[in-house]
């Protein structure tokens, strides 16, 4: 009889596992149970399937990934947020007002609020925060702008800047703006275990490799919130077994990037919610090439790739039809997108046509790409490798880990390589990624990996980073997308707005996300899997 | 004979340390890329390195990590900042666990089913040993995982899906966590182990003393649990020494596959993390254990044939 049901149990998954290209979600950023209208319960506990561990929580010392911000944001909090429509908006700051320069921002904190080691958060704590990031040497690039941080009062804090940075705001959401106690920075070690902010977790075990807990803040200085008593984030790093679990009920939520388990667990609307990633949120799928190394130092070669390559091929092939094909680093949906009929088409005859012309004057094209040893990246690389040989480009693959591939592409050691990002909310966000300011020569570390050196796109970049009036702002950022449509560093894929998190039918409040003045923030961002507040959350009896 | 082996067991660590050291630092791939992030300056990095001693030779470094090892200390994680052995020492009773449980698995299966297959060489429960081991040998751990997965927790919900209890916390969850993964890890060994029992139990009955006992009127099952099965274990009881390196490999899948935080899994994470310090003390953890299992594999050889206890 137990054989039997085995065996029963088998036909029926390896069936359901047949069928798993069923109906698709919605293409809306939300599909499943919906949330709206019913109350929130407090209490309850969650337990959140993640794909990979921590490396610290210390938002001083240890890089932050995005499971990494999924772990540390319920416990520590950033002084500014990012609503719905992408723009700044104060969290634990109660105002980020810039002087007429924009070269000096005043930070005036939120009265009242206190760490959850009974700290208070004061100007001269934010202080000590704001200089602990300009020292530290992860991020001391990203503060490379800010000169001095000065108490004006007891919640007043001065930045001065070297320039002017209007974006400067949209740099204190992340890890760089996430506020922690005294003896936090006293003793970054212990932070980097045990995490304390002023957020509505507080940080209760930890095992490396296996799970954090984190529970209700009882003096969270936000009345009424958050509803769960308790979270539980379980590292599965394997992430079919991941989904698996989900099923079998050991996790309540999780979040993937596999466009299966999107279709699949988006089919079952009664069971379960999918939130997909969307906007400036979402990352982009591209190709980053070497500008500064042959064959890509000739842009003849690197418009050739664009032409060969189909995009819409990856988006119906690789992404189930999800995903929107990009022009760009920002999404139609985002308010600095602009049109451009000059980024390369897919035409065959063109970009052989192309190919040709250079391989009479300099010979064979040939380059390799690099790619991580994962499935899923290699069947892009190889759909591309198929595409580009058609061109009749000489392409092969070469795979290298994680690790190896952003040394060989921050060294220019590389020719094409995979790349995804363009997550930031400001499109100031990938000014160092862009500017020739930090494009080095090969061999040396280049935070601008494809090495472009463009003075129109920096131009457009300075002007987008010091000019405080949007219009003026989103002319250049026009500029840098013609420029990038026009130089073609970057091979643009897709919109990836396959980031989600599934969650059971009762697991609601996923995405949602209210700042402190009422307005509602950005559900998901982060990139592979993205990440959202946990504030909101509840887990509803029925 | 017990200070041959300490030598034995110095020299093998010497080797595998040097070698494992040198492979990793061959790796391509900077650490202060996986610390610093691609955003830090190259002033940063080349303080972090002088930091970490990586701008020393690598044999000076090599040098400097072996006297630590023989005062104890295996040094820090460049990563989590964490001591070497207190990461180690916090994951080793998750793999210990999962070796121990599946090792318990297959030879409380593979013993029983390698006696039945004997008794009747050729017979049916043996054809199907036989057809049944070659489907185990050939199907992937990360396979069968996941349509045990599927069935037992998925299915049927007998069994947690992924996730670890230690034992301390609850015993009970702890026995449900820790036997999907150990039943896949010991189906491999399983097949290994019949096969192995069953050819020598088969050799074993073909010996005269046996044909003696048989001639004396003792029962088969009396035969083959009292007088062939002793004799016949040398061969399985070396196998489960020597097959620890494959369990150890078999657990790095298996510990990524369940979410389980056991060593395996800590050594692929450090290993593409550049976290070479956490690398070299799971290579001497792995060694070390490795010689003391067949050290202790030697010692039962003397239990099990009392002329190897004489010799």
């Amino acid at each position: 009889m137990r054989r039997f049901k085995i065996f029963v149990a088998l036909a029926v998954s390896l069936a359901v596992a047949g069928c798993s290209a069923g109906p698709r979600p919605g293409t809306g950023a939300a599909s499943g149970p919906p949330s709206a209208g019913a109350s929130p319960v407090a209490g309850g506990r969650l337990v959140y399937g993640l794909s990979a561990d921590a490396a610290g929580f210390n938002p001083v010392t240890d890089q932050f990934a995005a499971q990494t911000y999924s772990m540390v944001s319920p416990i520590v909090e950033s002084l500014v947020g990012i609503g719905a429509d992408g723009e700044w908006k104060a969290n634990l700051a109660e105002s980020l007002t810039p002087n007429t320069d924009s070269d000096e921002w005043t930070i005036k904190i939120r009265p009242g609020i206190k760490f959850s080691n009974g700290d208070a958060l004061d100007a001269e704590v934010v202080k000590a925060n704001l200089e602990a990031q300009k020292a530290s040497p992860l991020t001391a690039t990203v503060f490379g702008p800010v000169k001095s941080v000065t108490v004006a009062d007891p919640l007043t804090v001065k930045v001065s800047l070297s320039q002017a940075w209007v974006a400067f705001p949209n740099y204190l959401v992340s890890q760089v703006g996430m506020m922690v106690p005294r003896a936090s920075l006293a003793d970054p070690k212990k932070a980097s275990r045990e995490p304390v902010g002023t957020g509505p977790f507080v940080f209760k075990e930890y095992t490396a490799g296996s799970r954090m807990v984190v529970a209700r803040n009882p003096a969270y200085w936000r009345t009424g919130l958050p509803y769960l008593d308790e979270i539980e984030f379980r590292i599965l790093p394997d992430s079919q077994t991941r989904a698996q679990t989900l099923e079998a009920g050991g996790i309540d939520a999780m979040g993937t990037t596999r466009d299966d388990d999107i279709t699949k667990f988006g089919a079952m609307k009664d069971a379960y919610g999918v939130r997909r990633v969307a906007g400036m949120g979402a990352p982009e799928y591209t190709f980053m090439l070497n500008t500064a190394k042959p064959p890509f130092d000739d842009i003849r070669v690197r418009k050739a790739l664009a032409h060969a390559t189909d995009r819409e091929a990856f988006a119906t092939t690789l992404r189930a039809g999800l995903t929107e094909v990009a022009d760009g680093p920002w999404s139609k949906d985002s308010k600095w997108y602009v049109p451009g009929a000059d980024y390369p088409a897919f035409d065959l005859a063109k970009a052989t046509a192309l190919i040709k012309e250079v391989e009479a004057e300099k010979g064979p094209i040939s380059f390799t790409v690099l790619s991580v040893p994962d499935p899923n990246t290699m069947q892009g690389i190889e759909l591309a490798q198929d595409m580009w040989r058609k061109a009749g480009a000489d392409v092969s693959i070469k795979q290298v880990d994680q690790a190896d591939l952003v040394n060989r592409a921050i060294v220019g050691d590389y020719e094409v390589s995979i790349s995804v990002g363009f997550t930031s909310a400001d499109p100031d966000g990938e000014y160092i990624r862009l500017h020739q300011s930090y494009a080095q020569d090969l061999g040396k570390i280049s935070l601008n990996a494809t090495r472009l050196k463009d003075t129109e796109l920096s131009n457009a970049l300075d002007s987008g980073r010091s000019n405080p009036q949007e219009e003026t702002r989103k002319q250049a950022y026009a500029v840098v997308q013609q420029r990038l449509r026009e130089l073609v560093p970057y091979i643009f894929i897709d919109h990836m707005t396959t980031g989600s998190v599934v969650y059971k039918s009762k697991v609601r409040g996923i995405g949602e996300h209210k700042l402190p003045d009422g307005s509602p923030g950005v559900p998901l961002t982060g990139t592979p899997t993205p990440y959202h507040p946990f504030t909101f959350v509840w887990l509803s009896p029925s | 004979m017990i200070l041959r082996k300490v030598i034995r067991l110095l020299v093998v660590l010497g080797v595998v340390t040097f070698l494992s050291y040198v492979m990793l630092n061959l790796l391509p791939g900077d650490p202060t890329v996986q610390i610093l992030g691609m955003s830090a300056t190259e002033e940063a990095r080349e303080q972090l390195r002088q930091e970490m001693g990586l701008n020393s030779p690598l044999f000076v470094r090599y040098a400097d990590w072996l006297g630590g090892v023989v005062t104890g200390d295996l040094g820090t994680s460049y990563i989590t900042d964490i001591p070497v052995l207190e990461a180690l020492v916090d994951r080793l009773p998750v793999t210990l666990e999962l070796l121990v449980v599946a090792q318990v698995i297959s030879l409380a299966l593979a013993v029983p089913l390698a006696v039945a297959a004997a008794r009747r060489a050729g017979g049916a429960i043996d054809q199907a040993l036989t057809t049944l081991s070659f489907g185990m040998l050939s199907t992937p751990v990360f396979v069968l995982g996941v349509v045990l997965i599927l069935v037992f927790a998925v299915h049927l919900r007998m069994l947690p899906a992924t996730g670890w209890t230690p034992i301390s916390v609850d015993p009970y969850w702890n026995f449900l966590s820790v036997l999907l993964p150990s039943i896949t890890l010991a189906v491999g060994q399983l097949a290994v182990y019949s096969r192995l029992l069953r050819t020598d139990l088969i050799a074993t009955l073909q010996e005269d003393y046996i044909t003696l006992a048989r001639a004396r009127g003792l029962s088969p099952r009396r035969i083959l649990w009292r007088h062939a099965l002793r004799p016949s274990a040398i061969s399985l009881i070396t196998a489960i020494g020597l097959n620890l390196g494959g369990l150890i490999g078999g657990a790095v899948i298996i510990e990524t596959l369940f979410g389980l935080p056991g060593i395996g899994r800590l050594i692929v994470d450090s290993i593409f993390a550049r976290d070479y310090l956490t690398v070299q003390g799971g290579v001497v953890l792995i060694s070390v254990g490795y010689v003391l299992v067949n050290f202790a594999v030697d010692l039962v050889y003397a239990a099990v044939d009392p002329r190897i206890r004489r010799a």
